[in-house]
């Protein structure tokens, strides 16, 4: 078994000032510039922005926004993380080194 | 460059204003913010909570305060509504 030592699965802060996408648990897609994290994933994003979704379908985002300013994201509903210009590929962390 | 935000800091700030609170599903409220625990679960006071149908027509109901659970809250706005 492991030693327990805690590692984030993701280092944040190398996306500190920069915009990001997040999806949540639920379908809820916004972005915005991340300011500030914690340990559980919780974010801070500036001049964030909600993509609504299609009301008959939950799974598809419209191109209609809503402007949400300063908000903070509960990590335990966050999904997915990634920089508003593209996908970054992060070293695999089930690997035991 | 400044040092990072703490998120749960921010909502510690927000304690006595207006905290527009957005649920994972199609729900969401606005209330004073009047505390909050580590799970996130929430006292609000003169609550507006609403409600989206699938038309999209909105339900608004009012509440004096509430403990709301934390566990379906995705984000939190300070001093927004969904008015704007």
């Amino acid at each position: 078994m492991g030693e327990g030592k805690k590692k984030d699965v993701i280092d944040l802060a190398k996306y500190l000032e920069h915009g990001v996408r997040v999806k949540f648990n639920g379908g809820r897609e916004v972005t915005g510039m991340l300011k500030g994290y914690d340990q559980l994933v919780n974010l801070v994003l500036d001049d964030c922005v909600e993509f609504i979704r299609d009301p008959l379908d939950p799974n598809k985002i419209t191109n209609e926004t809503r402007n949400l300013g300063l908000v903070v994201c509960r990590g335990t509903q966050v999904w997915i993380i990634s920089p508003v210009d593209g996908m970054e590929e992060i070293e695999n962390p089930f690997l035991e080194t | 460059m400044s040092g990072r935000i703490m998120p749960l800091e921010l909502i510690d700030k927000c304690i006595g204003s207006r905290l527009w609170i957005i649920m994972k599903g199609d729900k969401e409220l606005v209330g004073t913010l009047r505390g909050f625990d580590d799970c996130v679960n929430i006292v609000l006071e003169d609550v507006v909570e609403y409600e989206i149908d699938e038309d999209g027509t909105k339900h608004k109901i009012e509440l004096e305060q509430i403990l709301l659970n934390g566990n379906s809250v995705a984000l939190l706005v300070p001093g927004g509504s969904p008015e704007n």
